[in-house]
């Protein structure tokens, strides 16, 4: 644990060490005097694992003294034994910026996944490890980026150039929400997008590059993937190597950049796999006790700069839905708009199951959204706050025994929950009703409607799954033809 | 889902006090429906004889009597609505207010006018916050009424009959009440109070036959009424009406304490479920709590271990 010398900086990565100790994900390695890489440093290990050589890469976490680092392995360490020899990069992993990364699949590493290497010609590679933009570089100015979906639109308005969390356990459809965000968003527009897989099912990996294929917006997208099959060392990575990418898009070719990352909490988890075999002491719930430290350098990273934005939106999981377990916790903080999905609105086929009550948006002021969308989405919350409050009454003694308002409130709660619901893009192969995109004022108008309560004698079910309140109307019409 | 288990535990205690008191309003509504029971039962007798009485008068009657009359092109008609003066009768307020709603519909629907009157703090609230214009509104006896209330109400609803239509006076009237059957059974009755049909052939007064009560059996005795029959009939109608009335708030009160009963039944049911499922969810986190705490230590404790052994 006692980190006695600072490395003294191998500037040549030439001469290398030797393996010491492997224990899973975490090697030792050993190297000679005053040639210690630094921490950060990437090292090759090159492995005969019976079917070919392979390379293994490493990146070194922490210096144990004696010559010794420990490092978290990028690739599984099967075939690594002790005493094979490690080349020291004397560089951080990089990965590939620039055109190149568009329309690509990548890994961690930086390496090509959808073609051949000797295709692709890569100009400039960045290091993955970098320092997040200075402070007066920050961009000062707010504006909201409309998505077309009722909920968030008035509820959660999202930041153009913000950062944007979807909180959710497991099965209450955050990959598809994040899915519907880029058909919604990146199809709309005009920069580069990345998505970076972190530790989630490589089958949606695969779904998202045929759709985005089909859509036609692969040529614009970059993406890194290190799914759940990879070690920790490349989950903990690889929202870095995409970040890397989005930054050059950023920084360099001065694009609004759309960063997605599904799934944050995969990052968090990864950290914890290795924190205790890296020698750390677990901290609360057994995560690594730097938890909110590693958080905050990935985050401080994904920010908007002066006239160029990086918007991203990036999906957390929820462990067992207690949003007080420090991983999710430790990501609220650093989010502008922050949409909480309940499992008990999916539970019922309200999709996207946004809980309109727990979500919040830094935007949703009236300095902001303006004046009549505030109070409007104040409103609404309202209404369903209180409709909470009278849950435990029904459930005890029946609707019969409300009040005459509170028999109210509960019935325009019941059709703003239904009207909170609507037909999504990628909804449409499981609803077989096409999507739709509702302007924001209309939001704001159709709520306030409902509020207000003209609309107390449309039927709760014309609500269910529409756009805006046209469509109520002609399901209205549908539902009384068919009575 | 793991909630904080202060929580749960304070919404568990709150239920578990409104358990108490629907538990309570339950056994009170019990041993009060018994008795409200044998109130609407017990003038039975008085109404038997009033029945007969008006029958035989109204037999003998030829002259058309105002109360009798019947009208068929109203132009305004007059409902009592009988609801409870407190919640918590489960469904009772809001069937008897239905039943209203649909009568109302009904009437308008005809061009009648409506004037309403009510008992009971449910129906009066109903109406205000409505902002419909009350008749008449009488309240605080809709678990106990007395003979008092019905005289009450008797007169004033035959005195707007009696007026002419003109001058604010109804045509008819009609009554919204729930009939007790059982402990399980109420059912939301509309009748015609007035005015009143006279069924000519069996000589009985009866609008539907469950008003009349029991029709006066066998053979009506040839009377001699004293002066004459109408005025013997303008003696017994005002009676009989208030008689009638009298029944139903009866009637309705017994049915409001089935209600209550068998409302505060579920309810507490309802509470117990709720209360065994907040313990299990509170258990639940407790437990948990425990576990991730001897989880941290003993996590904790290994990697110290581990970490001074390396040294």
């Amino acid at each position: 644990m006692t980190v006695t010398s600072t490395a003294p900086g191998s500037t040549e990565a030439t001469t290398g060490g030797h393996v010491l100790r492997v224990i899973g994900a975490v090697v030792d390695v050993e190297f000679p005097d005053g040639r210690v890489p630094a921490i950060n440093n990437a090292l090759h290990v090159t492995v005969d694992s019976g079917e070919g050589e392979r390379t293994i890469t490493l990146e070194v976490a922490l210096q144990i003294g004696d010559n010794t680092v420990r490092c978290t392995s990028l690739k599984p360490t099967d075939g690594l034994r002790r005493g094979t020899p490690v080349v020291d990069t004397g560089a951080p992993i990089t990965v590939p910026v620039g055109e190149i990364t568009k329309g690509h699949v990548w890994n961690a590493t930086g390496d090509v996944l959808n073609a051949d290497p000797a295709d692709i010609t890569v100009t400039e590679r960045w290091p993955i490890h970098r320092d997040p933009p200075a402070f007066d570089a920050l961009e000062p100015r707010t504006q909201m980026l409309e998505t077309g979906l009722k909920v968030l639109d008035l509820l959660t308005p999202y930041v153009q150039g913000g950062k944007i969390g979807l909180f959710g356990g497991a099965g209450v459809g955050k990959t598809v929400l994040i899915q519907e965000m880029i058909y919604r968003i990146a199809h709309n527009f005009g920069g580069t997008s990345v998505f970076a897989g972190v530790g989630e099912r490589t089958r949606e990996g695969n779904d998202l590059i045929h759709e985005m294929d089909e859509a036609g917006v692969l040529k614009d997208t970059a993406l890194v993937f290190g799914q759940m099959d990879e070690p920790p060392g490349t989950r903990l990575r690889v929202a870095l190597s995409a970040l890397t990418m989005a930054e050059y898009f950023r920084d360099v070719q001065n694009q609004d950049v759309l960063l997605f990352i599904d799934n944050i909490f995969r990052f968090t988890q990864a950290g914890s796999e290795v924190s205790t075999l890296l020698g750390r002491m677990p901290s609360a719930v057994g995560y690594q006790p730097n938890l909110a430290d590693e958080m905050g350098q990935l985050q401080e990273r994904i920010t908007s700069t002066r006239g160029h934005s990086i918007t991203s939106m990036q999906a957390i999981y929820v462990p067992a839905d207690d949003y007080t377990d420090p991983a999710p916790a430790t990501t609220f903080a650093h989010l502008d708009a922050t949409t909480e999905l309940s499992r008990e609105i999916a539970s019922r086929g309200l999709y996207p199951a946004v809980d309109p009550l727990t979500s919040t948006s830094r935007l949703l002021a009236p300095e902001y959204v303006g004046k009549e969308h505030y109070e409007v989405a104040t409103q609404v919350k309202q209404i369903l706050q209180r409709n909470k409050e009278l849950q435990d009454i029904i459930a005890i003694l029946g609707i019969d025994e409300l009040s005459e308002e509170d028999k109210i409130v509960v019935a325009r709660a019941r059709r703003v929950q239904q009207f909170l619901s609507q037909n999504m893009y990628t909804g449409t192969k499981f609803t077989g009703v096409e999507g739709s995109t509702v302007p924001v004022t209309q939001t704001v108008e159709s709520f306030k409607m409902i509020c207000d309560g003209s609309c107390d004698e449309i039927p709760e079910q014309a609500f269910f799954n529409v756009g805006d309140l046209d469509d109520v109307y002609k399901k209205w019409d549908q539902l009384k033809k068919e009575a | 889902m793991p909630a904080s288990l202060r929580e749960l535990r304070q919404r568990r205690n709150s239920v578990a006090t409104t358990m108490k008191i629907t538990k309570a309003m339950e056994l009170i509504a019990a041993s009060r429906v018994t008795k409200a029971q044998l109130k609407a039962r017990k003038s039975d007798d008085y109404t038997r004889e009033l029945v007969k009485a008006v029958s035989s008068a109204a037999a003998y009657s030829t002259v058309d009597h105002p109360l009798t009359n019947d009208i068929t092109d109203a132009t305004r008609v007059a409902i009592l609505v009988v609801n409870s003066d407190r919640g918590l009768a489960g469904g009772y307020p809001s069937n008897v207010m239905r039943a209203t709603e649909g009568l109302i519909t009904r009437l308008r629907d005809l061009g009648r006018e409506i004037d309403i009157y009510t008992v009971g703090r449910k129906a009066r609230d109903y109406f205000a916050f409505r902002g419909v214009e009350l008749a008449g509104s009488w309240t605080g006896f809709s678990d106990d009424p007395h003979y008092r209330h019905a005289y009450e109400i008797g007169n004033r609803l035959i005195d707007a009959f009696m007026r002419p239509t003109d001058k604010g006076g109804v045509d008819s009237i009609h009554v919204v009440f729930t009939r007790f059957q059982s402990l399980v059974t109420q059912e939301t009755e509309i009748i015609r109070l007035l005015p009143l049909k006279i069924v000519e052939d069996s000589g009985d007064v009866a609008e539907s036959p469950d008003v009349a009560l029991e029709r006066p059996e066998g053979f009506v005795p040839p009377y001699l009424f004293e002066p004459n029959p109408e005025t013997v009939l303008d003696a017994l109608l005002p009676l009989y009406v208030i008689d009638r009335i009298k029944y139903m708030l009866r009637e309705a009160a017994a049915s409001e304490l089935a209600a209550r009963q068998q409302a505060m039944h579920s309810a507490t049911d309802n509470a117990s479920t709720l209360i065994d499922t907040l313990t299990r969810q509170a258990n639940q986190a407790r437990q948990g709590e425990i576990t991730q705490e001897i989880n941290e230590i003993v996590g904790g404790a290994g990697a110290l271990s581990e970490s001074t052994q390396e040294i």
